[in-house]
C-alpha cells in the first residue's frame, strides 16, 4: 500500500477469463516493478478496485499469495463499478488499493482437516485459501470441497473444479440447483447436499461462503452435524467505501468488516448484536 | 382548545379508531415544541397547542401507510394543504387518515423572537396567542410582543387560518388579519428586478454554504419518491460531493420538481442548518405557477395539478 | 502552568500578528449564523458567541476534500495527490467540547492506518480555545462527559474572558511559540493573581452516565427504538452538525479520463448508506438506523477505541433536529430502564 491509504496503485489487466454469463476473472499485475515483486497479502484479504471516473469496489483476492507477480479478481457485473470492470480489456489500466482486511486463519488450522462449502460467486474468496492449502499440502489434513451453483453455467472456475475432482488428496463434491442436458452430476441445493455427504466434525474446520440464505442453512446443517461455532468460519459482505475502517459504513457492532473482517468465525459473530441479521 | 384536542384523541384511541395520533408536545425545554406520536391514552396529556407548533406534521402520515389501521394527525390551516395534495397525488387515501384541524392565529419565528427580546430563547418559558400580540414569558415575567415583529414570514400572507379538510375541528375560527405591508412575492420580485448575472451570483453564494445534508428534501411533504433522482447511481445525475456547481443543480432541480406542488409550508428553510433562504426560491416557482395556470397547490381537493394536466388554452410563453 | 493575561485590545493586535505568519481561522458572524472561517484580520472575528453552527471538525475533516486527481494520457493514467494545506494554521475561539471532539476523531483517523490529510491538518494547526461564558447555554451538557469547559487540556492555549482582559493559559510548546510572536502584549501572572481572576467552575446540570453503556447494550431488541424513530425524518442533520461524527463517502467527479476523487461527508441516517448493490440493506428502516446511531455514540465507539462516550455535550444535534429527537432525553430514557442486572 502507498503512504496515502486512499491512493490506489496502478495495475494492468493481463488476462480476462469469462467464468459464467455475468462473472469473469481478471488477472492484473502492478505497473511498478518493485511493487510487483514486493506486494504480499494473505488468503482472504481483499482489495478496492478503482475504475477512475466511476468509483471503487471491494473484491476478494481470489489468487493465493503462493503464486507470485499477479493478482486474480473474480468479478460479477451487478453495479456501476463492476459493469465498468467488465468493459476492461487486456492492456487496460485499473487501480488497486490493498491488501485490505483480515485473512483466513492459515496458521491456526495447520494439521487439521478442512471442509470448504461454497455457493455460486462465494467460491472465489474460498479459492484463495484452497489454493494456498493445496500449495502447502503437507501442512494440512484432509481437504473436502462442497460446491454448488444455480446451474452448470453458473459454476465458476470450471477447469479448476475438474482439477480438484481428479486430485487424489481432495474429496470434491459439486451440485447444481437445476441441471441441463450437459449435466449428469448431482442436482439439489447445497445445504441438503451437504447433509447427505455428512462430513464428520472430528478435528475439522469448516469454511463457508455464498449467498446469505445459503450460509444460514449451511451453518444450521453444520451445527446439527456437531460442528462448534468456533470451527465454522465465513467471510462477510457489506457495503464498503474506504476499506480502511474510517468511513463508518461497514460496521456490525463495534467491528468494521473491512478491518476486523471480512473473515469471522461464528463464535465471534454470535457475540455481536445484529451480526447474524445481516 | 388543548383540552378539547386531548378529549378527541383520547376517544379516538379508546375506540381503536386510530393506531396513533401525530400531534405536538413539549421538548426538554419550554421553547422547544416537537412532533409527538401518541399511541396510548396515558400519553395524551403530552399533547400541546400554541404558536410554537411549527412543524408540518403531514409528512409523517406517509410512514403510516403500511399500517393496518388509520392514523390521526393535527393540522393547522397551512398544513392542510399538504394533506390535500397528498390525496390528489395519490399518495394517501382520505379514509386512512383522521384529520383534526386547529385554527391558528399565527406562528412565532423563534429567531425573530430571540432578536426582538434580546435574550437567548432558553429563557423563554411560554408563548401564547393574545390577538394582535403574543404574550411571551421570559424569566418568569410576561411580556407583550407585537405579532408583526415575530411572526413567521409565511404567516403574514396566511390564506387559511383554519383547516379546510378535516374530520374534527377545534374551536371557532377567528379571522386572522395582519397587514403585511407588501406582496407575498416581494422578495421574489426584488430578485427578479436584478440582471441575470446578479441573480445567479446571489444564489451561487447561498449554495456555496450547502453541505447537501438533504434535510430540505426529507422535511418536504412533496419529496416522497422511494428512490430520489439524486440518489440514483444509474444514470448518475448528480455527484455526491457538495461542490457549488452540484449544489446549484440539486436545488434548482428540486424546486422545479416541486412546481405545482409546493404549498409554501416553509419547512425546507426552517430546517436548513446553514440557513439558505430556500423559500425565496420556492416562492418564485409558486409565483410562476400562479401566473401561468392560476393554480395554488393544496387549496382544493377536486382540482387537477396543472403539470399533470393540459388545457387547450394553456399559456405557452416560451413558444 | 504558564498563566498570563492580555487586554482585549491587545488580543486583537496579537491575533493580527499571528495572521501575518499563517492562516488565522476563527468564528465569523454571517447573517446571524457563526461559522469558523479564515480571516485576514482579527476585526472580522466575533468572540462573543455561543457556538458555531457547523463544528470545527470541518477544518480537519472537511465536508468535501480532494483526495487526488486522475488524468488519462494515452494508455497510462496519472494520479496526483492533493496537498491538504498550503500554510500552517491557528484556530482561535474553539470551545472545549469541540477540542475534545478532535481527540475522539484522532482515534479514528490517526490510529491503525493513518489518514495523511487529517494528520497534516492536525499537526499544522494550533488551537487557541475560548472558555465558555457563565452561565452556559441551557442545552449544553459537556460536564456529563467529564469535560471541563475551563480547562486548557487538548488545546495549545486557553483564553478565559475575565472582564477587561483575557486570562491566558499556555499549555504547549506550540502555544509558547505563538505567545512569543507578541510577548510584549502579555502580562505574566503570579499563581495568586491568576487564582483571583479565575472564574468559578461552570455549573450545569449533570447526568450520571456511568451505567449508560451497560444499560444501552441490554436494549438492542427493545421496542424503544421503534418509537424513537417515528419523528426522525432521516434528514441527516444530526450527523452533519455533530463534532464527533466521521462517516464519509468517496466519489469520483469527472469523466473516465479526467477528474478528481473526492471524500465528502455522509450520514448513517440515510436509507441507502449501507445498502448493497445486491439490494440487501443491513439497516433497512429508521428503527435500525436510529438505534445504530446511539449505539455508536454510547457503546461501539467507546468499545472499539477504549474511550469515554463519543459525545461531547455540545447539543448541536438537539438544537437542530427538526423532529425533536433529543439526545439528552434518550440518555435519560436509557438510564431509567431496568438494567440487565436488575432483571
Amino acid at each position: 500500500m502507498t503512504d496515502n491509504i486512499y491512493l490506489p496503485s496502478m495495475a494492468t489487466v493481463k488476462e480476462v477469463r469469462p467464468e459464467t454469463p455475468d462473472t469473469s476473472t481478471f488477472v492484473v499485475t502492478f505497473d511498478d516493478p518493485t511493487l510487483r515483486e514486493s506486494f504480499t497479502y494473505r488468503p482472504g484479504q481483499f482489495a478496492e478496485m478503482s475504475m477512475f471516473g466511476v468509483g471503487e469496489c471491494p473484491i476478494g483476492i481470489a489468487s493465493s499469495p503462493t503464486s507470485k507477480g499477479f493478482l486474480e479478481f473474480c468479478v460479477r457485473a451487478v453495479g456501476t463499478v463492476t459493469n465498468a470492470i467488465h468493459d476492461l480489456e487486456v492492456g487496460d489500466k485499473v487501480g488497486v488499493r490493498g491488501p485490505l482486511g483480515n485473512s483466513w486463519p492459515t496458521k491456526e488450522i495447520e494439521g487439521r482437516d478442512l471442509l470448504f462449502v461454497g455457493g455460486g460467486i462465494g467460491l472465489p474468496p474460498l479459492r484463495s485459501l484452497i489454493r494456498y492449502v493445496l500449495d502447502n499440502r503437507d501442512r494440512y489434513g484432509a481437504v473436502e470441497i462442497v460446491y454448488g451453483a444455480r446451474s452448470p453455467q453458473d459454476l465458476v472456475y470450471k477447469d479448476e473444479l475438474k482439477e480438484w475432482d481428479e486430485r487424489p488428496d481432495v474429496e470434491f463434491y459439486v451440485t447444481v440447483d437445476v441441471g441441463d442436458e450437459t449435466w449428469d452430476g448431482p442436482v439439489g441445493f447445497v445445504p441438503p447436499f451437504l447433509k447427505e455427504i455428512n462430513p464428520s466434525p472430528e478435528n475439522k474446520v469448516a469454511f463457508t461462503c455464498g449467498p446469505p440464505i445459503m450460509i444460514k442453512l449451511v451453518v444450521n446443517a453444520l451445527e446439527e452435524m456437531g460442528y462448534a461455532d468456533a470451527d465454522i468460519v465465513t467471510t462477510l459482505e457489506m457495503k464498503m467505501k474506504c476499506g480502511v475502517g474510517k468511513c463508518g459504513r461497514c460496521n456490525i457492532g463495534d467491528k468494521y468488516i473491512c478491518r476486523d473482517g471480512p473473515v469471522f468465525s461464528f463464535e465471534q459473530l454470535r457475540k455481536i448484536p445484529g451480526a447474524l441479521e445481516v | 382548545m388543548q383540552d378539547e384536542l386531548r378529549e378527541i384523541v383520547r376517544k379516538l384511541l379508546a375506540d381503536g379508531a386510530i393506531e396513533y395520533f401525530i400531534g405536538y408536545c413539549q421538548g426538554s425545554e419550554p421553547h422547544r415544541v416537537f412532533p409527538c406520536f401518541v399511541t396510548e391514552e396515558s400519553e395524551v396529556e403530552k399533547l400541546v397547542l400554541g404558536p410554537l407548533c411549527l412543524q408540518n406534521l403531514s409528512k409523517y402520515v406517509l410512514q403510516a401507510r403500511d399500517l393496518g389501521g388509520k392514523v390521526g394527525v393535527l393540522v393547522k390551516g397551512c398544513d392542510t394543504r399538504a394533506v390535500v395534495e397528498l390525496i390528489k397525488q395519490h399518495q394517501l387515501e382520505r379514509d386512512k387518515v383522521v384529520v383534526v384541524g386547529v385554527p391558528c392565529q399565527g406562528q412565532v419565528d423563534p429567531r425573530k423572537l430571540e432578536q426582538a427580546l434580546g435574550v437567548p430563547l432558553e429563557r423563554v418559558t411560554g408563548v401564547e396567542d393574545a390577538g394582535d400580540e403574543f404574550t411571551v414569558t421570559v424569566d418568569g415575567k410576561a411580556r407583550k410582543v407585537g405579532k408583526e415583529q415575530v411572526l413567521r414570514d409565511k404567516c403574514f400572507f396566511c390564506k387559511h387560518p383554519m383547516s379546510f379538510e378535516y374530520d374534527y375541528t377545534l374551536g371557532d375560527v377567528v379571522p386572522f388579519i395582519i397587514d403585511a405591508e407588501k406582496s407575498e412575492y416581494a422578495a421574489v420580485e426584488a430578485l427578479e428586478e436584478l440582471p441575470v448575472e446578479e441573480r445567479r451570483a446571489f444564489w451561487r453564494k447561498q449554495f456555496e454554504r450547502c453541505i447537501r445534508c438533504n434535510a430540505c428534501r426529507e422535511a418536504c411533504y412533496g419529496c416522497y419518491c422511494t428512490e430520489c433522482l439524486f440518489d440514483r447511481k444509474v444514470p448518475r445525475w448528480l455527484d455526491r460531493p457538495p461542490l457549488p456547481e452540484e449544489n446549484e443543480i440539486y436545488h434548482l432541480i428540486r424546486a422545479v420538481h416541486l412546481a405545482g406542488r409546493c404549498i409554501d409550508c416553509g419547512e425546507c428553510e426552517r430546517v436548513c442548518p446553514v440557513r439558505i433562504p430556500l423559500s425565496r426560491l420556492y416562492k418564485k416557482v409558486q409565483k410562476d405557477i400562479a401566473e401561468l395556470f392560476g393554480y395554488e397547490a393544496g387549496m382544493e381537493l377536486d382540482t387537477v395539478p396543472p403539470l399533470v394536466n393540459f388545457d387547450l388554452d394553456d399559456q405557452d410563453p416560451f413558444m | 502552568m504558564d498563566r498570563k493575561k492580555i487586554s482585549k485590545t491587545d488580543l486583537s493586535r496579537w491575533l493580527d500578528r499571528i495572521a501575518e505568519t499563517c492562516d488565522l481561522i476563527g468564528p465569523v458572524k454571517e447573517e446571524e449564523v457563526v461559522q469558523f472561517r479564515p480571516v485576514r484580520s482579527s476585526a472580522e472575528l466575533t468572540l462573543d458567541y455561543a457556538n458555531s453552527l457547523l463544528p470545527p471538525k470541518s477544518l480537519f475533516f472537511p465536508p468535501v476534500e480532494e483526495l487526488f486527481s486522475y488524468q488519462k494520457r494515452g494508455e497510462e493514467i496519472k494520479l496526483e495527490q492533493t496537498k491538504p494545506l498550503e500554510k500552517d494554521r491557528v484556530v482561535v475561539g474553539i470551545r472545549k467540547c469541540d477540542v475534545e471532539s478532535l481527540s475522539l476523531l484522532d482515534r479514528v483517523f490517526l490510529e491503525d492506518l493513518e489518514d495523511v490529510s487529517y494528520k497534516d491538518r492536525r499537526d499544522r494547526t494550533a488551537l487557541i480555545a475560548l472558555a465558555c461564558p457563565t452561565p452556559p447555554r441551557s442545552s449544553c451538557f459537556c460536564t456529563s462527559f467529564g469535560i471541563d469547559p475551563l480547562s486548557p487540556e487538548g488545546s495549545d492555549i486557553l483564553l478565559t474572558d475575565v472582564g477587561k482582559d483575557y486570562l491566558v493559559d499556555v499549555a504547549t510548546e506550540k502555544g509558547r511559540e505563538l505567545v512569543a510572536l507578541a510577548d510584549d502584549l502579555f502580562t505574566k501572572l503570579t499563581d495568586k493573581k491568576a487564582k483571583e481572576l479565575q472564574p468559578p467552575p461552570v455549573d450545569m446540570p449533570e447526568l450520571d452516565l456511568s451505567e449508560l453503556r451497560e444499560k444501552l447494550e441490554g436494549l438492542w431488541e427493545d421496542d424503544y427504538w421503534e418509537k424513537l424513530s417515528l419523528p426522525c425524518l432521516g434528514c441527516g442533520i444530526c450527523t452533519y452538525v455533530c463534532p464527533t461524527c466521521h462517516c464519509f463517502d468517496i466519489a469520483d467527479v469527472g469523466s473516465t479520463s479526467d477528474g478528481v476523487r473526492y471524500r465528502c461527508w455522509d450520514s448513517c441516517m440515510y436509507k441507502d448508506f449501507a445498502l448493497m448493490t445486491s439490494g440487501v440493506n443491513p439497516r433497512p428502516t429508521k428503527r435500525e438506523r436510529v438505534r445504530n446511531r446511539y449505539f455508536h455514540k454510547f457503546s461501539t465507539f467507546p468499545s472499539r477505541y477504549g474511550t469515554n462516550y463519543a459525545c461531547v455535550g455540545c447539543a448541536r444535534c438537539l438544537v437542530h433536529c427538526p423532529g425533536g429527537v433529543e439526545i439528552t432525553t434518550v440518555m435519560e430514557d436509557i438510564l431509567a430502564k431496568e438494567g440487565a442486572s436488575d432483571g
